[in-house]
């Protein structure tokens, strides 16, 4: 009986370590290959880090350099051509300013929205609630294009304001936040009234930090939605380089190159991934118990 | 029907050792009541029992036949869960059905739909539809055949359970708190309906509670479990006037005993608070004295105990009188009939005596020690 | 008397009149305003302007506007490649969203059953969700090209040895591995693997929660009641206890498949022979990229319709099937 269950115990771990190594795999190639250098990455040679053999720079000696001022190490290379062959830096600072924007703003209007459609009793409020609910019907991505529209006519394509605005209210997030602050008791609320606080003192002192779990759980899913999306600047970003995303900096760097800078353009991958990849590994618990809140809402 | 039997049943998980070496006969068609606090090992000992979990040593005989490693489907045995576990996509007819459809159709019988076409699937199906329908009578459930579990009230919700427990005509059924989702009048309704279910079919029947009410009213025996181990076992009657153990004593019984911390003298004199009490220790010197509420009687002069009343509540059958006493740390507790309203007052003094054989004394480990009282020691001197 | 003077002290004040229920009312209006005036200004009133403009022959930058009724939608279920259209996206969804959700239970049911390295599977099944999908689109890429991937390096080592009695396997062999993304018999199914692939791990967190909130009392159950098998106990209690899990998962995994957009544009642009050219990719190429905004929005339109007919089944299914109530 017990040999059986080993038996299963070690099928499992079997299969479940064959799904591993093919979820892994990109990681790897992403990785070991932003350490390697073109001529490792063209025969496919190098081992999992490279052989980090000193390599000529063509670009460096093309602009006249000398063969000893251009010998550089693959790894140090390939992620100082992402610094410099891009503004990444740059990129990086966007996609923080565009995130954090983004989920600054969801937050404001969704917080009292959703305290407004949870706790207090106003004309409409079924109305209001059906009209969240058909919103969370609409995904945003389907209506880029008259949004885009919008956007152009009143010329804030090419902005942060196009990056920013259209993602500012998330139907989502009131409806999250509403079905949290439903379990919030009334008496926590008329305590806090007779207490003498107005409404917004009970939204920001006393809802807000009754309802930190569901709002964890929603930064995690918004900024993990923002962060990685491509499809939306894409479409309102054309050509200002300095309004790059992440996302966009890369696929720039993919247009730009031809495909033959492996390496810099594996380092640019590696760096854009890597801010929510450590994120998700020191905060695992956190990251997976907010998709999962957020998800089953 | 069948008999069970527990040999030294041992638990662990990790360092905590949960059942610490439980013994225990139950005989065929015994009614037997495992009660005691939460934590104390009754509801693990139960689902070992099933076979839902393995004990780390020991061995369950069922029928003189021991079942360990045997799975919990060949144990021929019924439960019913604390939270009925009713499958809540079937209905009503198909949940009680499931033990009988599982034993009694082949793998290719149970398939869904094309199951019904092959060879004696049609026959045993509509033998099985004629146990549910008669179970279902039986707990005046049948006409919620066709609903959802979801659709029912909690007590509905209970007799599906112990309909699909009834159906299998197993050799014991096993019950772990079935009654505490109940509201308090559904719960003593139930009590007697599992009570008369006992006496009807003549099965073992092993009930887990936490509730002493329960256990007293409708066993035959009660087991006390506490801290993983069996206090006592014995009839509601011995538990409730010869308690083995100060927490049998308090555990067993509402409003509790009163306990009277005492100390024994070298001549085995019992005193309470430097008083003499006209008691003496039979055996090793004892400690504390037990009291049923019931056991004390007003008296003139103080015989045993003497306090001023602190609290009186009038439950209308009862009147219990709570005595502040001095050396006693609880307020002692003092049944009187209702034709005593309303002549108690808060405030007054009043003197107590215990009824012959009434009181319980417990040593220093807590275990039960004879007290008698002096006079008939004094008659053999 | 009591009365009389509540009376007057309100009357010579009404402004003081303390009433809770029109304050309440008041506040409830005030602080869901700018959420009922962005969700009215971004979300419902583009549909509005999409539908509005699906019937005209709207370009961005050109003054003149005509009404053309319902051309736009006359071309799209006309034109060849918009037949290529609906089958590469349909194709798309169904491969994915049975896979991905099946994918996502079986992890969960393996990782369940585990005694160690619980944790461990979740991570790793996790870091794709987590990572930025066109950053592991363009790796993909890289690790599918044709002759510097590790896939087809990897696959070349196989040949010469018992592998190749796998007539496809040899072919490859003598003939080369297949070009992946551009070949137009693979770039669809190559497209959905990395779909699969970014997105079972969170069809798996779903599952893994949902399967917490099975009462273990019920597998007691089943097993008192006669259950010995794995699978006996799966179909009775583990599935139809999933079922609100898996219409949830299932209807997030479709609309998220319909809206897939990154690996196309990055990978294939629809290419090869419109073999991968979505919906959306769709949208984006001629509302966008080629200014047709008439029939961009007629798209828009159909594909809205597409995703609410997705969510009312939904819906129906839930109140109908797995809610038990």
């Amino acid at each position: 009986m017990t040999h059986r269950f080993s038996a299963r115990q070690t099928l499992a771990h079997l299969l479940l370590i064959l799904g591993a190594v093919i979820v892994l795999l990109p990681f790897y190639v992403m990785i070991s290959t932003s350490f390697k250098s073109p001529a490792e990455i063209a025969t496919g040679t190098g081992g999992v880090f490279g052989s980090q053999a000193l390599f000529t720079d063509q670009s460096c000696t093309n602009l006249g350099g000398t063969e000893a001022d251009c010998l550089v190490r693959p790894v140090i290379d390939n992620y100082s051509q992402a610094f410099t062959k891009a503004p990444l830096w740059r990129y990086l600072l966007n996609g923080v300013i565009v995130t954090a924007s983004i989920f600054a703003l969801q937050t404001l209007i969704a917080v009292p929205a959703a305290y407004a459609l949870a706790k207090l009793k106003f004309w409409g409020r079924d109305a209001a609630l059906g009209l969240v609910l058909f919103c969370l019907l609409i995904p945003v991505h389907a209506i880029a294009l008259p949004i885009y529209l919008m956007l152009a006519k009143l010329g804030l394509t090419n902005s942060y304001a196009a990056l920013i605005a259209p993602w500012v209210v998330s139907a989502f997030g009131i409806f999250l936040m509403r079905q949290f602050f439903m379990t919030v008791p009334d008496d926590l609320i008329d305590a806090a009234s007779m207490d003498g606080m107005g409404e917004f003192a009970i939204i920001w002192r006393v809802m807000l930090p009754t309802a930190i779990p569901a709002l964890l759980a929603f930064a995690i899913f918004s900024v993990v939605a923002h962060w990685n999306d491509y499809f939306w600047p894409r479409i309102v970003i054309t050509g200002d380089r300095s309004l790059f995303t992440p996302p966009l900096g890369l696929r720039e760097f993919k247009g730009d190159l031809g495909g033959d800078f492996y390496g810099p353009m594996m380092a640019t991958a590696t760096i854009i991934a890597v801010p929510l990849v450590v994120a998700f590994l020191l905060a695992q618990r956190r990251f997976i118990d907010g998709i999962t809140l957020s998800g089953m809402k | 029907m069948a008999t069970i039997q527990f040999q030294d049943i041992r638990k662990s998980f990790g360092d905590t050792e949960v059942l610490k070496g439980v013994g225990l006969n139950i005989a065929d068609g015994e009614f037997l009541s495992l009660v005691g606090p939460s934590g104390c090992g009754k509801s693990t000992l139960l689902r070992i029992l099933a076979g839902l979990e393995s004990q780390t040593s020991g061995s369950v005989r069922i029928g003189g036949i021991p079942v360990d490693g045997l799975h919990a489907a060949d144990r021929d045995l019924a439960m019913v869960f604390q939270s009925y576990a009713l499958y809540p996509h079937l209905t009503v007819a198909e949940n009680i059905a499931v033990p009988l459809t599982m034993r009694r159709l082949s793998p290719a019988q149970r398939l869904p739909v094309i199951g019904r076409a092959f060879p004696g699937s049609a026959a045993m199906r509509a033998e099985i539809s004629t146990i549910v329908r008669d179970a279902a009578d039986m707990l005046d459930i049948g006409h919620l055949l066709e609903r959802k579990p979801g659709q029912l009230s909690g007590g509905q919700r209970q007799r599906v359970a112990v309909g699909r427990a009834l159906v299998r005509d197993p050799a014991a059924f096993l019950l772990d708190e079935p009654l505490s989702n109940l509201d308090a009048k559904m719960r003593v309704h139930m009590r007697t309906e599992i009570a008369q279910l006992n006496r009807s079919l003549g099965a073992t029947f092993v009930y887990v509670t936490h509730d002493q009410a329960e256990a007293m009213t409708m066993s035959d025996r009660i087991a006390v479990m506490m801290g993983g181990e069996l206090l006592q076992v014995g009839t509601p009657d011995a538990l409730y006037d010869f308690p083995n153990d100060i927490r049998v004593a308090q555990f067993i019984g509402s409003p509790a005993i009163n306990i009277l911390p005492v100390e024994t003298d070298a001549g085995g004199a019992i005193h309470l608070c430097d008083r003499r009490t006209g008691l003496r220790a039979g055996g090793p010197p004892v400690e504390h004295l037990g009291v049923r509420p019931e056991a004390l009687a007003p008296c003139d002069d103080d015989e045993l105990l003497s306090g001023r009343v602190r609290l009186i509540e009038n439950l209308g059958s009862d009147l219990f009188v709570q005595l502040d006493v001095p050396g006693v740390p609880l307020p002692v507790t003092l049944r009187l009939p209702p034709s005593e309203r309303g002549k108690v007052k808060v405030g007054d003094l009043m003197h107590l005596r215990a009824a012959e054989g009434r009181i319980c004394g417990f040593d220093v480990a807590g275990k039960a020690a004879s007290v008698a009282t002096l006079k008939r020691v004094a008659s053999h001197v | 008397m009591c009365d009389a003077l509540t009376l007057s002290s309100a009357a010579s004040k009404p402004q003081k009149i303390a009433r809770p229920e029109r304050r309440q009312a008041r506040a409830g209006m005030a602080l869901f305003a700018p959420a009922l005036i962005l969700l009215v200004v971004i979300l419902i009133f583009p549909v509005t302007v999409a539908a509005l403009l699906s019937f005209t022959d709207y370009t961005l930058g050109r003054p003149g506007i005509s009404w053309v009724g319902l051309r736009n939608y006359v071309d799209i279920f006309s034109g060849s490649s918009y037949r290529k259209m609906i089958v590469a996206t349909v194709l798309y969804v169904l491969i994915v969203v049975p896979v991905s959700v099946f994918l996502g239970l079986g992890a969960a049911l393996l990782i369940r059953s585990l005694k160690v390295g619980q944790s461990f599977y979740k991570t790793v099944y996790f870091l794709p969700v987590m990572a930025s999908l066109l950053a592991m689109a363009i790796v993909w890429e890289f690790a599918l090209h044709p002759t510097l991937g590790i896939v087809n390096r990897t696959l070349a080592m196989g040949c010469g040895t018992p592998v190749e009695w796998w007539s496809w396997f040899a072919h490859g062999c003598t003939e080369g591995f297949p070009l992946w993304l551009g070949d137009r018999d693979y770039a669809l199914y190559t497209l959905a693997f990395i779909g699969i692939w970014q997105s079972f791990g969170f069809n798996m967190v779903l599952y893994l929660a949902g399967l917490t909130s099975v009462p273990s009392d019920l597998y007691g159950a089943a097993s008192m009641d006669g259950v010995k098998r794995g699978w006996e106990r799966f179909r009775l209690v583990t599935w139809p206890m999933l079922g609100p899990t898996t219409v949830f998962v299932v209807t997030i995994t479709t609309i998220r498949s319909f809206q897939v957009f990154d690996t196309v544009e990055a990978l294939t642009h629809g290419g090869p022979a419109k073999s991968t050219y979505v919906m959306i990719y769709a949208i984006y190429q001629k509302g966008i990229a080629q200014n047709l905004v008439g029939l961009g929005a007629a798209l828009t339109v159909l594909f809205l319709a597409l995703v609410m007919l997705i969510n009312v089944a939904q819906r129906r299914f839930i109140e109908r099937k797995v809610h038990y109530q």
